[in-house]
């Protein structure tokens, strides 16, 4: 039989279920999925969408409350998986079926050496002798471009950066040469530059291989840039299947519509669209709707949504789309782009304000930081104690000036390690500085949160990453939002009561939310609470660390959304922290990029995505997952180890993973801060001019509406 | 790693000097008068009072006296027995301790191996028939007091089943009583050791077979177990090789802490089987006033108990990778 | 508002209650409790002989009860050799260890969770010296320094009706406090460390909220599971440390009717003439205390699962 005859993944009406409560809920509802050798395919959904369900379940590993319903087909190269015993399995698994995990660092075995890991993975494949097994592990981890492989293969897990964690689970699944990889969203939770790293090297070792892949992630421009075929997942059920191309191109699920325009684009900015999002949330898995799983929360739901379940129809060439309405859907596809009035920030002309130079305070300085620095000290070792010597503390920020504008919003983003939310904890008080100096509105503020005048206290405010730990469980909504009101403002209780409601009402939700407690809202309800809870106090400048990287895509939009209205109209400035340069330039007015405790380039947000940048903010905006199969950009790899901030390199301190590095100068001086225009910052050795010539335009502004 | 050992060890003299503080202060911070009391109450005189008080440097002032105290402690000076006319208490406490500790020896022989079993088997057989059997013996039998078990064994194993002809015919396994010479070697001790030291056993198989139990349940939920059996390796291979390394490492711990616990144990179940230990002397020591006894005891288990711990937190940072090394 | 708070105290109160039904040996193991409190309460009106030491019996009489036809009989349980009808003995003495375990595992937790929240929410040294210092005393096995404090305290001498002579009285329940406070206070420090980092921790501390006001209306509400499953434990513990006791001849003195004390009267050479007389005092204590265990086994389930 040759491989052409048959599909190497055969999987149809895949229905799986769990055992919650002594119910069976069926998580997963009539899967389908073809896969021919060589061919990746992404599998796309959000938390709870069933994705990794899926793929345990093509692995035929559930855990054993969770079963494959009768009446499934899942066939590997022509055979029933679903007969085979499980000494079968596991002969499969060592040789042909492998599968890389999510969380590399928990899924390495803690206590037992890498080499011997891997080298058990060889075993079981190929049932080499220890010698051959070793050449074999070397092979590999060249491949997978592992530094000093020898070394490495001595170590234990915890001892490597989350990259080399990752790469050593993929050498493990590589090396028998499998037919199927299953991956698990192997990068997710990488930082931008280490996932650039790894989806270029997984691209490389399966084109290498012919290896087939079933990619399961929640980003979607991971998917554009890596797959071929794209299988959209929602609330256990597939909405819709296409070619990359076609998908991005032209959504016919409301659902994928309805993602694709969720996600914020680089170079889209809140001064020239509003997002798209998508309302509600979906809905719970032990009351699967009768109808359409998604028509509580599509813009185009009629009668017979709600009624009747629409098939999963096949259309031309494989694509397939489960709606009611996929035909008349179509041509609304390309919502037109809203013009907001009152914030576009690049027709008033700037005045320098951005950065150290003294003299640039404007009237409009709301905050002004001045070479705040964050050490945490270590404790000593025993030679220290011994030397009486003090050892180098942990530099966390270093020496930072910035200067944050009434209003506005200043993007501060950063790998993590970077000291970005350490800078903003120091701002609100929660870390007392080591040195610097901050001014709110002229006033000097002090250290510590327990120091700070009621004054300060309700001029700052805060949104934090993790909405499930954000709000007190044991309070209402109600008594969340009271507290600040009547602490900060000094609100009767009556007026307090009242207030809540208005602010509830703010964030759009409704008065009713005021009786509930955290664990009857979802993460996006939370973080709106959250946000409502900051605003509580009128606050000049709210602190917004990560606020939306917990949430789910089509939850993220509305977020953002939210407080860019909310801005307009309190005209409070935003710190607005986060990972994600596409959320970052959406939202922000102007962007400070750090690394290593230190500000390497300030501008304004649309100056950043163009040359010259910084080498360090290039690789980060190389590295950005665009949602758009059409757009390749090159990118700029930066190795994976970013040194420890209690030892950190002389000289610039980007120099250790530079692609532009000049020479001696960057190891032994440290950089000068260069100015480009409209208070566009550089801290480099390079010249600006010479900068631009290395760089190129990586990322098209739809600007030119 | 040696900046673990470090804090592990000064750790260790922290605790030391603040038990032994514990020790020595709980006869000076309560109201009443040492003196009175070691010279027997209400009925001492005067005078003899003022003699012990001289004896045992009361006069002195708080810290000084401490500093004495721990002085002859280390140096092994633990003065005169009074509950014991003309021993020394050194002999004695030595005498004890060894008796107590053949008998702590063949209850930690007995029962470490015996509840690491029970344990993780139940731990593989989560809420499973074995789990929950294992889980009904460990907590029904083997909550129990001491003493309730105790003399259910001397009763029903020694006096009922020990006189039967064919416990008679098995000989010196089955002795009617556990009363032995203080003095005895461990052979000849050891026909009324393993009924003490069942009753022990049971007292710590409850407790090391459930952190067991927790720890394998815990570990087999980790990513790591399915990377591993993904890699097509046997199950068996997968739980010997992978979960039990993990899952076993902590209970080294446990046993050291269960070393303490064995020392509350030890002291009903010597009490209950008449058995000549440290326990039982302590409880004599006690009810006849003999302070400087009662201190000396203390301390010196207090002393084998931070050594437990101590050994077992090096071992568990020998043997543990994630425990940094440099 | 509060109405609110009282509503949410009392789901997961039927929560809680569901989870011990769904195990029956939890729901077993609660009812069993229930019944011995009921007898702790009632005592004197359950027990035949309301005077523990009513002696008026003919000794050694065997027990009465016969469980087959379902009859008390005279003497359920039997006399001792003193002639005390045991059946009663049993009933008084449920009040006495109910009342000192109870007693006790309340004062150390309250006592044990102030200290707690307040170390782990302060941190710094003080909860460095105070966290060191309750790890020594839990060096120090908890029955030795249990004979030891009440070795010393029975010894001293004291003015009756001084404050003293209260304390000397009530030393068990002295003994079960100090030996239990610093135990709980670790519970209660573990569980605030971890919920002090909680982001509605910060956003209290950055309202400027008061030390006060953030220990007990942010932390304390989320410590209170842990606290509760510690304090069932705790219960237990305290319930085997006063039978110890009683047993030892540390505990109440004759001629009370404390079981751990029955136990020991009526051992050695008597147990041969009047078994009934150790066994029924023996397996009350048995009882009792696996009963502890099965409910802080449910509670602890229940507790976990809703965390």
């Amino acid at each position: 039989m040759t491989a052409s005859q048959h599909n190497l993944l055969d999987v149809d009406k895949l229905t799986i279920s769990y055992q919650v409560n002594n119910r069976w809920i069926a998580a997963v509802r009539d899967f389908r999925l073809e896969l021919q050798r060589g061919q990746i395919v992404g599998l796309v959904g959000e938390s709870g969408s069933g994705k990794s369900t899926v793929a345990l379940a093509l692995m035929r590993y559930l855990s054993s409350n969770g079963r494959v319903e009768r009446g499934s087909k899942l066939t590997f190269d022509g055979e029933d998986l679903l007969r085979k015993s499980n000494a079968e399995m596991r002969r499969l698994w060592a040789k042909r079926i492998k599968f890389v995990p999510q969380n590399a660092a928990a899924a390495l075995n803690p206590s037992i050496k890498i080499g011997r890991q891997v080298t058990e993975a060889l075993q079981a494949a190929d049932g080499l002798e220890s010698h051959d097994a070793y050449q074999s592990m070397m092979r590999i981890f060249h491949d997978v471009n592992l530094v000093d492989p020898e070394r490495v293969a001595e170590r234990y897990p915890h001892g490597l950066s989350g990259g080399m964690q990752q790469r050593i689970t993929i050498a493990m699944a590589l090396i028998s040469n499998p037919e199927l990889l299953i991956m698990d969203e192997p990068t997710t939770g990488l930082d931008v530059t280490t996932e650039a790293v790894i989806l270029d090297l997984v691209r490389g070792l399966i084109a290498e291989r012919e290896t087939s892949v079933v990619y399961i992630t929640h980003n979607l421009g991971v998917v554009a840039q890596l797959c071929q075929r794209v299988v959209v997942l929602y609330a256990g059920e597939i909405m819709e299947e296409a070619k990359v191309a076609e998908l991005f191109q032209q959504p016919r699920h409301p659902y994928t519509l309805g993602l694709l325009s969720s996600v914020p684009k680089p170079g889209q900015s809140k001064g020239t669209a509003q997002l798209q999002s998508i309302a509600g949330n979906p809905p719970s898995l032990s009351r699967i709707p009768s109808g359409c799983v998604f028509a509580e929360r599509c813009p185009f739901v009629v009668d017979i949504c709600r009624e009747e379940k629409p098939p999963l129809e096949t259309l031309t060439d494989g694509r397939s789309v489960r709606c009611h309405r996929w035909q008349e859907i179509t041509p609304t596809l390309n919502p037109s782009p809203i013009k907001r009035e009152g914030l576009l920030s690049n027709n008033t002309p700037l005045p320098s304000l951005w950065g150290k130079g003294p003299g640039d305070g404007g009237g409009a300085t709301l905050m002004r930081v001045t070479d705040v620095k964050k050490y945490f000290p270590v404790e000593r070792n025993l030679r220290e104690v011994l030397g009486r010597v003090e050892p180098t503390p942990i530099r966390a920020v270093d020496g930072v000036d910035l200067q944050l504008r009434a209003g506005q919003t200043l993007g501060l983003v950063g790998e993590s390690g970077s000291g970005k939310t350490t800078l903003a904890r120091v701002i609100i008080g929660l870390e007392e500085r080591s040195g610097g100096k901050l001014e709110l509105l002229g006033m000097d503020v002090r250290n510590s949160v327990r120091e700070r005048s009621h004054d300060v206290l309700s001029k700052l405010q805060m949104v934090f990453q993790n909405p499930q730990n954000s709000l007190n469980p044991y309070l209402s909504v109600r008594q969340a939002l009271r507290r600040p009101l009547i602490k900060l403002r000094g609100f009767s209780p009556a007026q307090a009561d009242a207030e809540a409601l208005a602010l509830l009402e703010r964030v759009n939700l409704r008065a009713e939310y005021a009786d509930r407690y955290p664990d009857e809202l979802s993460g996006g309800e939370k973080q709106r609470v959250a946000i409502a809870r900051a605003f509580a106090s009128d606050p000049d400048l709210i602190i917004c660390d990560e606020p939306v990287s917990a949430l789910d895509v089509s939850v993220q939009s509305a977020v953002l959304n939210l407080l860019a209205e909310l801005q307009e109209d309190h005209g409070s400035a935003y710190l607005f922290i986060s990972h994600n340069l596409s959320v970052v330039g959406y939202l922000a007015d102007a962007i400070a990029v750090m690394y290593l405790g230190q500000l390497f380039e300030v501008g304004e947000a649309h100056e950043l995505f163009h040359p010259p940048y910084h080498p360090y903010t290039e690789a980060l905006v190389s590295a950005i997952p665009v949602v758009d199969p059409a757009h390749r950009t090159e990118r700029i790899l930066l190795s994976d180890d970013l040194p420890s901030a209690q030892n950190l390199p002389s000289g610039c301190r980007f120099h250790t993973r530079c692609p532009h590095k000049i020479g001696a100068i960057c190891a032994d001086e440290e950089p000068p801060w260069r100015a480009g225009e409209a208070g566009h910052l550089i801290r480099c050795h390079i010249p600006l001019e010479e900068l631009s010539t290395l760089q190129r335009t990586l990322v098209l502004s739809d600007k030119a509406d | 790693m040696l900046h673990f050992l470090r804090r592990r060890f000064l750790f260790f003299f922290f605790t030391y000097l603040i038990s032994s503080l514990t020790i020595f202060f709980l006869l000076r911070i309560l109201p009443g008068d040492p003196a009175r009391v070691i010279a027997g109450g209400r009925e001492a005189t005067e005078e003899q009072i003022a003699e012990i008080r001289e004896e045992l440097g009361l006069n002195a002032s708080l810290p000084a006296q401490y500093l004495s105290w721990a002085r002859d402690f280390l140096r092994g000076e633990w003065g005169d027995t009074i509950a014991f006319r003309g021993a020394v208490n050194r002999d004695l406490i030595i005498e004890r301790s060894i008796n107590s500790a053949r008998l702590a020896l063949v209850a930690l022989l007995l029962s470490v191996p015996l509840s690491l079993a029970l344990g993780v088997i139940a731990g593989l057989f989560e809420n499973k028939l074995p789990d929950i059997l294992i889980s009904l013996l460990t907590l029904s039998v083997v909550s129990l007091p001491e003493f309730v078990t105790g003399l259910f064994l001397i009763n029903i194993v020694a006096l009922r089943w020990g006189r039967s002809e064919l416990a008679q015919s098995l000989g010196w396994w089955f002795p009617s009583s556990s009363a032995v010479r203080a003095n005895a070697s461990f052979a000849e001790m050891l026909p009324s050791l393993w009924l003490p030291a069942f009753a022990a056993t049971l007292v710590m198989l409850a407790y090391i077979s459930r952190l067991t139990r927790a720890g394998v349940i815990e570990e087999l939920k980790r990513d790591y177990v399915r990377t591993a059996a993904l890699k097509g390796i046997a199950w068996r291979t997968v739980i010997w090789r992978h979960v039990l390394r993990n899952a076993l490492l902590p209970t080294i711990t446990v046993i050291a802490i269960s070393i303490s616990w064995l020392v509350s144990g030890l002291v009903v179940i010597e009490y209950v089987f008449g058995f000549p230990g440290l326990g039982s002397l302590l409880i004599a020591a006690i009810e006849r006033r003999d302070l400087l006894l009662v201190q000396a005891i203390a301390m010196v288990t207090v002393t084998v108990i931070l050594f437990a711990n101590l050994s077992a937190d090096v071992a568990y940072a020998l043997l543990n990778p994630r425990v940094e090394l440099g | 508002m509060r109405a609110l708070t009282v509503n949410r105290a009392y789901a997961a109160f039927r929560r809680t209650a569901a989870a011990q039904l769904r195990h029956p040996q939890s729901a077993l193991g609660t009812v069993l409790v229930a019944f011995f409190l009921i007898l702790a309460l009632f005592g004197r009106q359950l027990a035949p002989h309301p005077n523990p030491n009513d002696q008026s019996h003919d000794a050694r009489v065997a027990p009465t009860l016969d469980l087959g036809a379902l009859q008390l009989g005279e003497h359920p349980f039997g006399t001792d050799r003193l002639g005390r009808d045991v059946y009663s003995r049993v009933i008084l003495g449920a009040g006495s260890i109910f009342r000192i375990a109870g007693l006790g595992t309340l004062i150390s937790v309250m006592l044990g969770s102030a200290l707690g929240l307040f170390m782990g929410y302060q941190g710094g040294w003080v909860d460095e010296v105070i966290g060191r210092v309750i790890d020594a005393l839990l060096a120090i096995p908890a029955l030795l320094l249990a004979l030891v404090l009440i070795g010393i305290i029975r010894n001293l001498d004291f003015a009756a009706g001084s404050w003293q002579a209260a304390l000397a009285d009530n030393v068990i329940l002295l003994v079960i406090s100090v030996l239990y406070i610093p135990v709980v206070a670790r519970v209660a420090r573990s569980t605030t460390l971890d919920i002090k980092t909680r982001e509605f921790v910060e956003a209290a501390e950055i309202r400027g909220e008061s030390q006060f006001y953030i220990i007990f209306r942010e932390i304390l509400p989320s410590v209170i599971p842990s606290l509760v499953v510690e304090a069932s434990l705790r219960f237990s513990y305290a319930i085997f440390l006063v039978a110890s006791l009683g047993f030892l001849g540390f505990g109440a003195r004759p001629p009370s009717p404390d079981w751990g004390l029955m136990v020991n009267e009526n051992r050695g050479g008597f147990y041969q003439l009047t078994p009934w007389a150790l066994e029924f005092p023996a397996l009350a204590i048995a009882v009792l205390v696996i009963a502890v265990n099965l409910m802080s086994d449910g509670i602890r389930r229940a507790v976990q699962k809703g965390a």
